[in-house]
């Protein structure tokens, strides 16, 4: 590779802070940046500009590159955590601006951190997995792919040892990607990768089964999508057959939604859900739809936003009372989107209600099932299509979604139905049991399931 | 210092600091000698209408927050009120979408006219519309 900018020059463009403060301190240091390098300690001052200039170096060539990590291994006094702290800010905030072979370069210099098992190695490793795009199969994206499900491979006894967590997260990330992959077909580079993805997952669940479950019940629905991968199926059903219903009730740690949800969606998506009146959002949902959702395959991350929203986007009172844009609205507005696609209709209504399922009151927060009941109930009037066929789902699942469970979901989907009139979310019950708008042998089917379980409670 | 959209005023002066997020950008090139086009830009008081000239039509997109620097509010003929870098002022993406932005009042649309007591100043004499004429607010 040239030596050349790691950053693509933008005319009419602010520069990025920590762009500007790594290309200054590089421009400053140049000459310090060659053997033989200084003997004195540098000053804190001196180790942080010299940090970022290493970066920056590195970033810009990879002929020099080795040079300037044994100039880092011999700086070092904080177990990596500052120059690692860098590169993750250059994954979150310049990820999109890096030319390709500064992307290499960045790469090149994780597995360097992941061998010093560096401090803050696993938020590097996080921030990466949150760059691979979904429903996008262009090259750069399938090679950063494949770059991670490598390292994640050839590194494992290492990652075992010093961030075993963040093979949990690798996990997820490759079981959620795999669904999408197994879509598409005849992208050769891909097919490769789909046969990478497979050997992590099934060596996670062969090898460290305990640190699988740690995902907690997203994992069977995650799994559910791949059954029909043969190496998949025995997997399944081991699992199925051991005690599932223990897995249900491990509530998955919202960390693990964000992990397929980019930066730059977190941000947005945070800004209307915080900041966008209700009435005044149009253009937003407009640019959001823009940037995010075009393109054949790009509305699966729906099913992932819909999930995120849920469970890791939790709105203050204060919030609620305001006129700020509501969740149940965003989801009704993402539901109405994927209305063509019965695939991903399917799961978002499922990433919509899976907290019902296995509700419980003493460890299941209401604001998890709180969209789910609003979008019912305020659809009513306008879009009585969108309660009906939402309810009759949720009663679907109770009927269909684990038989040997039934009991299980029966119970879940009763306490969420309870805890949303004890809480106050929704006044009472009848609106939903005595509404007209609703089809009768739903209320029906409600009423019973409410009954069943009266007494538990 | 930064000012809000709401406290601009015409004058012949390229001294505005602003921030403001595009919501729309006219698609045809507005002038025929030079390339500019014509989009609405607002901020949490205030909308106006922007000006953009030669790259900046194609640098910037609805969506963008902008810095502008060393601005000017006046009148371009047969464009009417426009906010713009001119010659001597600047334009920069800082970011994107986060901006909670209002449309009306817009300050293009206000008839201003000079100020009895210093006649090198404009005030405001009424609106002329609520919202921009030439960008609907959407359905």
């Amino acid at each position: 590779m040239e030596k050349g900018k790691p950053f693509v020059a933008s005319l009419h463009e602010v520069e990025n802070q920590l762009e500007l403060s790594l290309r200054q301190a590089f421009e400053s240091l140049e000459p310090k940046l060659q053997p033989p390098f200084s003997q004195d300690i540098p000053d804190p001052q001196e180790f942080i500009e010299l940090s970022r200039a290493i970066v920056y170096a590195a970033l810009c060539d990879s002929g020099s590159s080795k040079t300037h990590i044994k100039h880092l291994h011999a700086l070092v006094t904080d177990g990596y955590a500052f120059f690692t702290s860098l590169l993750v800010g250059t994954v979150v905030e310049l990820y999109g601006k890096l030319v390709d072979a500064a992307k290499v370069q960045l790469l090149w210099l994780t597995k360097e951190m992941v061998d010093v098992s560096s401090v803050g190695l696993e938020d590097l490793l996080v921030s990466l997995l949150r760059r691979i795009g979904s429903g996008d199969y262009g090259e750069q994206n399938v090679w950063l792919c494949f770059e991670l499900v490598s390292l994640f491979l050839d590194k494992w006894d290492c990652l075992l040892e010093d961030a075993p967590l963040v093979l949990t997260s690798a996990l997820y990330s490759f079981l959620r990607l795999l669904a999408d992959h197994c879509r598409v077909s005849g992208i050769p580079k891909l097919e490769n990768v789909k046969r990478l993805e497979i050997k992590f997952c099934v060596k996670m669940f062969k090898e460290q089964l305990n640190l699988s479950l740690k995902i907690g019940r997203d994992l069977v629905r995650l799994l559910q999508d791949l059954v029909h991968i043969s190496e998949f199926k025995e997997i399944w059903n081991d699992l199925v057959c051991s005690d599932v219903s223990k897995i249900y009730q491990s509530k998955t740690s919202s960390r693990y939604f964000l992990l397929r949800i980019t930066p730059e969606m977190e941000t947005q998506l945070r800004f209307l859900l915080g900041n966008v009146k209700l009435g005044s959002h149009k253009r937003h949902q407009v640019w959001f739809l823009k940037k995010f959702l075009l393109g054949p395959e790009k509305e699966t991350v729906l099913i992932d936003i819909v999930r995120f929203i849920c469970c890791a986007v939790h709105p203050t009172n204060e919030i609620i009372r305001s006129e700020i844009m509501p969740r149940w609205a965003v989801i009704g507005w993402f539901l109405e989107l994927c209305r063509q696609n019965q695939y991903v209709e399917g799961r978002v209504k499922l990433a919509l209600f899976y907290d019902w399922l296995f509700f419980d009151e003493r460890m299941d927060s209401i604001m998890n099932v709180e969209p789910a009941v609003l979008l019912m109930l305020w659809s009513i009037p306008q879009y009585p299509h969108i309660t009906h066929s939402l309810l009759e789902f949720l009663l679907h699942l109770v009927d269909a979604y684990d038989i040997a469970c039934r009991d299980v979901i029966t119970r879940g989907v009763a306490s969420a139905f309870r805890e949303i009139e004890r809480k106050g979310v929704v006044q009472s019950l009848d609106m939903f049991l005595s509404n007209p708008e609703i089809a009768t042998d739903l209320k029906k089917k409600l009423a019973n399931l409410l009954s069943c379980h009266q007494d538990i409670n | 210092m930064h000012l809000f959209l709401k406290d601009i005023v015409p004058a012949a002066q390229n001294n505005i600091n602003t921030r403001f997020i595009i919501l729309d950008k006219a698609r045809s090139p507005a002038s025929a000698s030079g390339k500019s086009c014509i989009a609405l830009a607002a901020d949490e008081t205030a909308a106006v209408h922007i000006q953009l000239w030669g790259d900046e039509c194609e640098a910037f997109e609805a969506g963008d927050i902008v810095k502008l620097t060393n601005g000017i509010f006046s009148y371009v003929r047969n464009s009417g009120l426009l906010l713009r870098a001119g010659k001597r002022g600047k334009m920069e993406k800082m970011g994107e979408f986060t901006v909670a932005f209002v449309e009306t009042p817009n300050v293009s649309e206000i008839q201003w006219n000079p100020d009895p007591e210093n006649p090198k100043r404009y005030i405001q004499n009424g609106v002329v519309s609520a919202h921009s004429r030439i960008f609907p607010p959407l359905p």
